[in-house]
């Protein structure tokens, strides 16, 4: 009793606040977090703490800036018509050869997020080309968003660019070196399996119907491909890899600029013509409810952190006996997700590596990363989840969370196989 | 539960969040003013930008103490406040600069390194906005506690992964905004790595023999209550470790890593003459399992959560229900002093010799408030 | 490089201010109060 007094019962108010808020009187998920967190600190006896209330969200300023200029990036490359454009152009050159294009596609999927570290920069850039090609060829909306959720979690994982496991490292002051290898040890593998379970088999059996789809594809090339058209998406990727590869060189101008700079390019293009003001304001529109969430998640971390529930779900974990060590890393880290990924790594990944030391901890904080990057499909934050639903089209994101759920369980175990075999594993590399 | 919306109802619920934002800022704004220090006397106030012109006019500009004794002798720099999330620092340094008195060499005391850090808090850590000490004639000093990084306001926007420019090392890119990931610093890079590169040219011209940097680490984070040393300090440390083992505080000793890049144990060494050592004392108000986020926890160390965890194994330091400020700046207030005996027995030309500085039983008895100067004299 | 970062967070700002007067719900035009609050302290270079 000691030990779950008072911050168990914090925990409980708190959890039960949001669930009540969210379900029972159907508030939107931003709102009923805020109120959790409100709820908490006035029964943690901190009253209404208006600065705490408000730093928590600014743990998250700079992202919601990442998140709603690629979102104004998505609508204006959909808007010029490069968007079904280019799809119509992958399915006429790909279409007689499924398996490199599942695998192609996929990895086309990773790739911004492998550049900047963000599963939202993967889903709403080349996660929005790809889902006008996997659907014309066959795959249905609700998998169509699950390959791009997924794809998009391994993206943010595999390497150059991995942040949860430059902030696991950063925890215990390892250098972010020699992660490249274990990363793509904890990543391909699962890109694959996801590819030949999501996307293949709706490939291969696509035959039939070549009449319906050349009409279809004929649409989609009403604005025809042709350089000058994919302006923003080469303008991204040159100005992403850039700052990457030179980055002594090249100025570090950051996503929102990058997302920005692509988006206007669109208006140049030589595409259909828009409304660039129009346009970002459906952005936004689309995006408040998950700015909003963020904000929420903020506040509630703050407060969780002030009355003491952090301290009480972190040593709780902590205690858990050996034998069930593994399973609480692959529970307790993806829950804990459901505020952040980036979070989870650091409350968690930290204090979790710590307790391996002794194991290869490169191999280790990469498979941590891993599993943190599950965060990003945990309700109510899945960024993953919820764009991937977007872009798609899909208004209710928890059936798109259901066909992830497999892969989520997949990736898990394959973390901590990685785990347990760390040094055996890291042993087989070169 | 659906309630229709107006551009009425618009209208009050962004002047609701105009008022959260202005009584917020307002808390926000209070911590910008500086700290107030009473120096002892025989302290000369300088700017760490007398050392890099750069650095005048900016904020990151922070006061440099410099006391001469007597005797000529060696110099040693005392550097606080390079992680204001670690208070036993910053106290531990205003100890020296309001205490000490320098008879032989010459000591030269940096309170806020990072000055820029103690401006603001990290967003969802939940840490309190001050800490405050009784005085002995009743007053309180009262010091800003404040974050880890740079405010960002100075350091925004942050680039997506910060590289460190002498040796291409990769962290996440918040990273910039922690000064001990920056050193040597640059001249024309961020103001933290120019606040970095002043430090190491005050330490190159003023050719500081023994420089200290006073951390503070979380009970589970395995460097702590250690010191760590570069190459060059290594025989010194060993002998001041030694010293205090004796006197019943326990110390590790830890090489500095040569791979770990831009701290100050590693480039103070390799990029001047010094002798670099920093010293990491134990503090749970910025562990990550910490329960309840307040200034009691910041002053007293007493947590039911580390109580668990350290039954549970998890710790690196002794802990029996609290880490008291007195205890942390005790170990550091005696380390310096021990470093201090053993530079004079190993460079007999270049020692410093102080008094006035509060034994760590003294410290254990009285408390940390009792060495303070207050505020009116 | 702040200033123009600046111009963007204002940027954002204008376009939820928009969205919120244009949304016919309660609870979202709430949502788009609470993204308000953090870009205001920051175009303000507060926070």
């Amino acid at each position: 009793m000691d030990w779950f007094w008072p911050e168990g019962f914090y925990t409980i108010v708190m959890v039960g606040g949001f669930v009540f808020g969210a379900f029972a009187l159907k508030l939107p998920i931003a709102v009923a977090l805020s109120a959790a967190a409100v709820l908490g600190a006035l029964v943690g006896g901190e009253w209404f703490p208006v600065r705490h209330i408000v730093e928590g969200m600014f743990g998250y300023l700079d992202t919601i800036l990442i998140i709603a200029t690629a979102m104004i990036f998505m609508k204006s490359v959909q808007r010029s018509g490069l968007l079904e454009s280019l799809a119509a152009w992958v399915i006429r050159k790909f279409r007689r050869a499924p398996l490199m294009l599942s695998l192609g596609l996929i990895f086309i999927i990773m790739a911004p997020g492998m550049i900047t570290g963000s599963s939202t920069a993967a889903v709403l850039t080349t996660g929005a080309l790809v889902a006008p090609v996997l659907m014309k060829l066959g795959v249905d909306r609700i998998r169509t968003a699950a390959v791009i959720a997924m794809g998009a979690i391994y993206g943010m994982i595999a390497p150059p660019v991995n942040i949860p496991a430059m902030i696991i490292g950063g925890g215990i002051d390892m250098p972010y070196v020699g992660f490249a290898l274990p990363l793509l040890v904890c990543t391909v593998p699962l890109a694959v399996f996801t590819a030949l379970v999501l996307v293949y088999p709706s490939l291969k059996r696509r035959a039939g119907d070549e009449e319906e789809l050349e009409e279809e594809l004929r649409r989609m090339e009403a604005t025809p491909l042709s350089v000058r058209l994919m302006l923003p998406v080469l303008l991204m990727a040159v100005l992403m890899t850039g700052e990457q590869l030179l980055p002594s060189v090249w100025p570090a101008l950051g996503m929102p600029v990058i997302f920005l700079l692509a988006s206007l390019s669109a208006l140049v293009s030589g595409g259909r013509r828009f409304d660039f003001l129009d346009s970002s304001t459906e952005a936004l529109d689309d995006a408040i409810p998950v700015l909003g969430i963020l904000m929420g998640v903020g506040m509630f971390i703050q407060i969780m952190t002030l009355i003491g529930v952090q301290g009480f779900l972190v040593v709780s974990v902590l205690a858990l006996p050996a034998w069930l060590m593994y399973l609480g890393i692959a529970t307790s880290i993806p829950l804990f997700g459901a505020v952040s990924a980036f979070g989870a790594a650091s409350v968690l990944g930290v204090p979790f590596l710590l307790a391996l030391l002794g194991r290869n901890e490169i191999m280790v904080g990469s498979a941590l990363s891993l599993i943190a990057g599950l965060g990003d499909l945990m309700p109510p934050t899945a960024l993953a989840g919820i764009f991937a639903a977007q872009v798609v089209g899909e208004e209710n994101y928890f059936k798109v969370l259901r066909v992830c759920s497999l892969h989520g369980v997949a990736t898990a175990a394959w973390g901590i196989f990685v785990i347990a075999y760390a040094n055996e594993i890291m042993g087989l590399l070169p | 539960m659906r309630i229709k919306g107006t551009p009425f109802t618009a209208i009050v619920l962004l002047l609701a969040a105009a008022g959260l934002a202005a009584i917020a800022g307002a808390s926000f704004m209070a911590m910008w003013n500086d700290d107030l220090f009473v120096p002892a006397p025989g302290f000369e106030k300088k700017m760490l930008s007398d050392w890099f012109d750069g650095l005048s006019g900016s904020p990151a500009d922070t006061p440099v103490y410099i006391q001469d004794g007597e005797a000529p002798g060696g110099t040693v720099l005392i550097l606080g406040g390079t992680h204001p999330t670690e208070p036993a620092s910053m106290v531990t340094a205003t100890l020296f600069l309001e205490r000490a008195r320098v008879d032989r060499g010459r000591l030269i005391v940096i309170p806020q390194a990072n000055l820029l850090g103690f401006t603001h808090n990290s967003p969802q850590e939940a840490h309190p906005q001050s800490i405050s000490f009784a005085t002995e004639d009743g007053g309180r000093r009262v010091f800003r506690y404040g974050s880890r990084l740079t405010n960002p306001i100075y350091e925004w926007p942050a680039p997506d992964i910060y590289i460190h420019p002498a040796s291409g090392q990769q962290l996440p890119g918040k990273e910039r905004g922690n000064i001990n990931r920056c050193y040597p610093g640059i001249p024309d890079g961020s103001v933290t790595e120019q606040a970095a590169y002043a430090i190491t040219e005050l330490i190159k011209r003023e050719r500081v023999d023994l420089s200290i940097d006073l951390h503070e680490a979380s009970p589970e984070y395995p460097v702590v209550n250690a010191i760590v040393a570069h190459e060059r300090s290594m025989e010194l440390a060993a002998m001041t470790t030694m010293d205090l083992e004796m006197a019943g505080i326990p110390m590790r000793l830890e090489p500095s890593p040569k791979n770990l890049r831009g701290l100050t144990h590693r480039e103070w060494g390799d990029y001047t003459d010094t002798m670099p050592v920093l010293m990491e004392a134990g503090n749970p108000v910025q562990g990550r399992l910490r329960g309840r986020t307040d200034e009691r926890l910041a002053l007293t160390g007493e947590d039911k959560a580390y109580v668990k965890a350290a039954a549970l194994g998890r710790l690196y330091i002794p802990y029996d229900g609290d880490q008291r400020i007195e205890y942390r700046v005790g170990r550091h207030t005696a380390s310096i002093m021990a470093f201090l005996e053993n530079l004079e027995l190993l460079f007999p030309d270049r020692g410093v010799r102080l008094e006035g500085i509060p034994t760590f039983d003294e410290l254990q008895e009285k408390g940390v408030g009792a060495f303070l100067n207050p505020l009116k004299m | 490089m702040t200033l123009l970062y600046r111009a963007i967070v204002l940027f954002i700002l204008l376009l939820t201010v928009r969205c919120q007067f244009r949304e016919r719900d309660f609870w979202r035009q709430a949502t788009a109060a609470l993204v308000v609050v953090p870009l205001l302290l920051r175009l303000l270079m507060i926070k």
